[in-house]
């Protein structure tokens, strides 16, 4: 379980119930995002299989026996989507990766990092940021693959670094 | 031959009457000068106690409370004027503070509550915004009462709905709860489970189900209440102003 301090809506009952006010809903719809965006983060996990979800303590209360159901999930990622903080993988919509950071954040979160380490001009395998011991420290160490893929690709696209293929592993060059 | 009343009785006559308008007019003045005398000692020994314990009435809350009482037993409104002698007092001053603070606390809490809170929460909320720094004032729930009646200028923007128990909630949205509204929220209150249902309403209220539902609905319309559809029983309405973890959140 992670370890994240619950808000107070996940202990009332009709959280657990899509509202159809439009006023309540939206005050709804914001405290989930930031609850997901929270517990993801927490257990630094990017990706939401919505079919998996339903015996997750994230979608599940069972101290007060009320459970999100799928269709209300989608209806919380695809509103997330709307703000890029979502997006779906699949054409199915059941996996969804779940952006705590925007795209735009973690490419910057890795740029700093990288001219902080005076790694400019330098290239690193992703496995080094992900794994290695220099950015322990970091948020992105242990970021979901795809994740820091696109994250890359949308740095690469600003012209900050360039994505490389070697052998059986990728890296990129910041400059 | 009877002698007809001459020129002298006449004058006499006339004398006489003109002295006694004099003694007449005379005796009004004096009491008229007594009067504002009177008044004027009245006024000096009010505004000479109101000064000597102003600090007294803004603090201690009680004191304050009596005040009040005894400015209403002598129909004063010490809130009403906020030129003469009461500004000295400076008891609008602590109102109208106080009644700026609740639109604040109001406002603050709208994004949970939906605009309607409990006068406990409020008062809470208020004594912890207030604390820092300054001398501590002690604010009673009559204090907030008086505050929001005097918001009540402002339209039927913000209401008290007394539900029962020496209980209130302070609404801070437009529109007027109706009779049947308020029974449906001192229900919740009285249960004390922040929940009503269609069953509880149409059981102890006597209610038939078309009139509990259009109360409930427009409750739900009005973003004060929330909808749980997965209760094994029913449909719960649940009011967030009165969930405690919302309260305390």
């Amino acid at each position: 379980m992670a370890d994240i301090t619950w808000p107070w809506q996940y202990n009332f009952p009709p959280f657990f119930t899509i509202q159809q006010h439009s006023e309540t809903r939206a005050k709804q719809l914001e405290a989930w995002q930031q609850l997901i965006s929270e517990y993801l983060k927490a257990t630094k996990q990017s990706t939401i299989d919505i079919r998996e979800t339903q015996n997750s303590v994230l979608f599940n209360n069972a101290e007060i026996n009320r459970k999100l159901s799928q269709e209300a999930i989608l209806t919380i990622l695809e509103d997330m989507a709307k703000t890029g903080r979502a997006a779906p993988m699949d054409k199915s919509r059941n996996v969804w990766e779940v952006y705590w950071h925007s795209l735009d954040e973690w490419g910057n979160l890795v740029y700093n990092w990288a001219c902080n380490n005076g790694m400019n001009n330098s290239v690193c395998t992703l496995f080094e940021l992900r794994e290695g011991e220099n950015t322990v420290d970091q948020e992105f160490h242990g970021l979901d693959m795809s994740v820091l893929l696109k994250a890359l690709k949308n740095l690469e696209l600003k012209g900050k670094c360039e994505l490389m293929e070697f052998d059986d592993s990728q890296g990129v060059k910041f400059f | 031959m009877r002698r007809r009343a001459g020129v002298g009785a006449i004058q006499k006559q006339r004398l006489e009457q003109e002295k006694y308008r004099e003694k007449g007019s005379e005796i009004q003045e004096n009491q008229f000068q007594q009067m504002s005398k009177q008044l004027d000692v009245f006024r000096e020994n009010l505004e000479e106690f109101a000064t000597k314990h102003k600090s007294e009435i803004k603090k201690n809350a009680q004191f304050r409370r009596q005040f009040q009482e005894m400015c209403a037993a002598i129909g004063v409104d010490p809130l009403a004027s906020g030129k003469g002698f009461w500004s000295v007092l400076g008891i609008g001053d602590f109102y109208y503070e106080l009644g700026v603070q609740i639109v604040e606390v109001c406002l603050a809490t709208n994004y949970k509550n939906g605009g309607l809170i409990t006068l406990e929460e409020l008062r809470m909320r208020l004594i912890a915004a207030r604390g820092r720094g300054k001398v501590h004032q002690e604010i009673t729930n009559e204090d907030l009462l008086v505050a929001v009646k005097k918001l009540r200028i402002f339209g039927n923007g913000f209401t008290v709905v007394p539900i029962g128990k020496g209980k209130w909630l302070v609404q801070s949205v437009p529109g007027e709860l109706n009779l049947d509204q308020t029974l449906v929220l001192q229900k919740a209150s009285a249960l004390g489970t922040a929940w009503v249902s269609l069953s509880i309403l149409t059981d102890d209220l006597g209610w038939n189900e078309t009139r509990a539902q259009n109360a409930l609905n427009h409750m739900v319309k009005e973003g004060l209440a929330w909808v749980d559809s997965q209760d094994s029983k029913e449909t719960l309405y649940w009011f967030p102003s009165m969930f405690s973890e919302c309260v305390a959140a």
